[in-house]
């Protein structure tokens, strides 16, 4: 492991020189950032990983039944489990998707898993990314230049090889493949995760395509190519949100959709990674039901559990956030990317009514969380050894059957006083071993 | 892969155009600057340069002209300027070319970035040189689409023969780089124009190219390739 450590400089040149990076938007301008590596992995063991592997399996199968259910019978709103308004509230429930059957059966075909651990070492979700997660690319190129560095790190010690994650993008691609090409959509290169989009689709083989490259005639998409040829599109692995990728379902001011292409996805004629409308099963204050969504669909016991979480909503989670809300950390159903999130630890007498003003007035837009005392992971900070908040992104595949890719993207915050790891806030990542034995 | 769409084909031929422009006039800014160095403050061979290129002369003096026209990326003309484009164009098509490939891109640009300044800049920019040798090395050996190579090396012969017909090299040189570029745009499907290539060959084909001629075959070389 020493001789993987001292070569954490060297691994972050090459990171550089592959161009691994994100971007983000500071003043109205574009600036490509590197995403700073710390060679220190997250290690997981063998026994925790196999709990870890079954939950995650468990949650996203219900998730996924969770969406067929909620765009056809609705019959989990009808059984009270969970409560109609919160889900039509909801502005990740898309009423031009009712109906809908993606080939398969499959919604989310790869999902985000957000998790940390505590310090007794139990696993919390976080919340759930069903859309469009980003992020396994840089423990997939990580691994690639550790292995460079440190050989014998790897020889020595039983690390499940993780770079299988285009095989495993490419087989769930293929699986709901409608008859043509694999295709990654990509907004461009001035979108923050464009070096993910162009990556994955060099390693997985897909076209990566604009929407100037695609259009749609007589049902079916196409991808023009530069002699005037087209080629049928069988799966689409969009890189854009919902609103955007057709303008004549959703945004009418979007430029970056391909039109008529929810007409084409409702005929069966291509699979859309992941499906339009999977915003309602990671909304925050859904989150809150995905427990009783296992036992309903799977009548099974959950195996990860929530973060202990309150719903503003009702009126008794209410009146605790009220009481407690110096001690809770508040999230808008809304945010993402470690926005919308506030600390009452952090929030002075005026700011703390402030919140209970806008909670009272708004208690759907709002989740409130106890605080879960993460357990560090430690990180090289000016040749030192230090802790660091960090949490973990757990990417499951769904196509023939639902995998959990072994491995996973570990962000961990910079500023020892905060718990935010987003990268866009400045946040570094490791490398997620998982033990094979 | 197979499908190459209209943008991609673009930024291809640009790619070549704009990697081919560090690098030919790298190789004539050494020359340049060797014959600077035996000049006094307020030299004459810059301007000259200028002018052979067609970029406007906004340098005060020598020591500005090699600082600026090198490493200020906000000058269009500079060779930090060109090598942002050149990345700008390849930076779009990693899966057509593969991560190998840009790395060497990326690290032309680290180059130029971290030699700013520097005094002695025909020693600190000869990796360029073999950054660039590398990149077309590893397009060779990692780009497996025939056609994405041969688009490129399309936009490079294409910046190679209008840079020396600018740069007044002679006849033979510049008969070669015509025919590689004639050999390399068969290899491709894109379309040309096949009047103007004939024209350009009749006039590089000439003992003597009196100046207004060489100015149409500079802008006809630009043309000939009709799918940008």
């Amino acid at each position: 492991m020493k001789s993987l450590l001292d070569h954490t400089q060297e691994i972050n040149k090459m990171l550089a020189r592959y161009g691994v990076k994100f971007g983000i938007y500071k003043n109205n301008e574009f600036k490509e950032q590197l995403f700073p590596f710390d060679a220190i992995p997250r290690v997981i063991t063998h026994e925790e990983y196999a709990e870890l592997e079954a939950g995650l399996i468990q949650r996203v199968d219900a998730l996924n039944q969770f969406l067929k259910d909620i765009y056809t019978e609705k019959q989990i709103i009808k059984d009270g489990v969970v409560p109609e308004n919160f889900v039509f509230s909801s502005s990740g429930y898309l009423p031009e998707c009712e109906g809908v059957i993606p080939p398969k059966d499959i919604y989310s075909h790869i999902s985000g898993i957000d998790l940390v651990q505590a310090k007794d070492r139990s696993w919390f979700i976080l919340e759930d990314n069903l859309r469009i997660p980003s992020g396994a690319s840089y423990p997939l190129i990580a691994r690639e230049l550790s292995r460079r560095a440190s050989p014998e790190t790897f020889h020595e010690n039983a690390i499940v090889d993780n770079r299988n994650y285009h095989q495993m993008l490419r087989e769930t691609m293929d699986y709901v493949n409608c008859g043509g090409i694999n295709v990654i959509m990509t907004p461009g290169r001035y979108n923050a995760a464009y070096f993910e989009h162009s990556y994955l689709a060099e390693k997985s083989g897909a076209v990566l395509a604009m929407c100037s490259d695609l259009f749609v005639e007589e049902n079916q998409l196409f991808y023009r190519d530069y002699k005037g040829k087209h080629q049928k599109v069988g799966t689409l692995y969009r890189r854009i949100s919902d609103e955007y990728i057709d303008p004549m379902t959703f945004n009418k001011e979007s430029v970056i959709g391909i039109p008529n292409l929810m007409d084409v996805y409702r005929a069966g004629n291509v699979a859309i990674i992941n499906a339009p409308g999977n915003g309602i099963a990671d909304d925050k204050g859904i989150y809150y039901f995905v427990p009783k969504m296992i036992e309903y669909y799977l009548q099974e016991t959950p195996i990860l559990k929530n973060a202990p979480t309150y719903l503003p909503f009702y009126e008794e989670d209410r009146k605790y956030v009220l009481d407690h809300l110096e001690t809770l950390v508040v999230k808008d159903v809304a945010e993402a990317g470690g926005y919308g999130v506030v600390f009452g630890s952090d929030m002075n007498a005026g700011e703390l009514e402030h919140w209970r003003e806008l909670i009272q007035r708004e208690s759907r837009r709002f989740i409130a969380q106890e605080v879960i005392d993460f357990l560090d992971l430690d990180i090289m900070e000016k040749g030192e050894r230090v802790p660091r908040k960090a949490d973990l992104r757990a990417f499951v595949l769904s196509g023939e059957t639902t995998k959990v890719w072994a491995s996973g993207l570990t962000r961990f915050s910079r500023n020892p006083d905060s718990f935010v790891v987003n990268s866009s806030q400045g946040g570094g990542f490791k490398d997620t071993w998982v033990l094979s034995r | 892969m197979g499908a190459i769409s209209l943008e991609k084909v673009e930024h291809l031929y640009w790619l070549g155009r704009y990697t081919e422009r560090v690098f030919t006039t790298l190789q004539k800014f050494f020359e340049v600057y060797d014959n600077m160095i035996d000049e006094g403050i307020q030299g004459k061979v810059y301007p000259k340069y200028c002018e052979c290129l067609s970029i406007p002369n906004i340098y005060t003096s020598n020591k500005d002209f090699a600082m600026r026209y090198l490493f200020d990326k906000k000058n269009p003309d500079s060779l930090a300027g060109n090598m942002e484009r050149a990345y700008d164009n390849g930076i779009v098509l990693r899966e057509e070319l593969s991560s190998e490939v840009l790395s060497y891109l990326q690290m032309s640009l680290d180059l130029l970035a971290s030699a700013a300044g520097s005094g002695a800049p025909l020693f600190t920019l000869q990796p360029l040189v073999d950054d660039i040798y590398a990149f077309w090395g590893c397009v060779d050996d990692e780009v497996d689409n025939r056609e994405c190579r041969n688009i490129m090396k399309v936009g490079r012969r294409v910046e190679r023969l209008d840079l020396y017909l600018r740069l007044s090299y002679g006849k033979e040189e510049t008969g070669k780089e015509l025919s590689k570029l004639i050999h390399r745009i068969k290899e491709t499907d894109i379309r040309f124009n096949e009047e103007k290539l004939e024209r350009v060959i009749e006039i590089v084909n000439q003992d003597e190219i009196a100046k207004e001629e060489r100015r149409e075959a500079v802008r006809l070389v630009g043309e000939i390739v009709e799918v940008m």
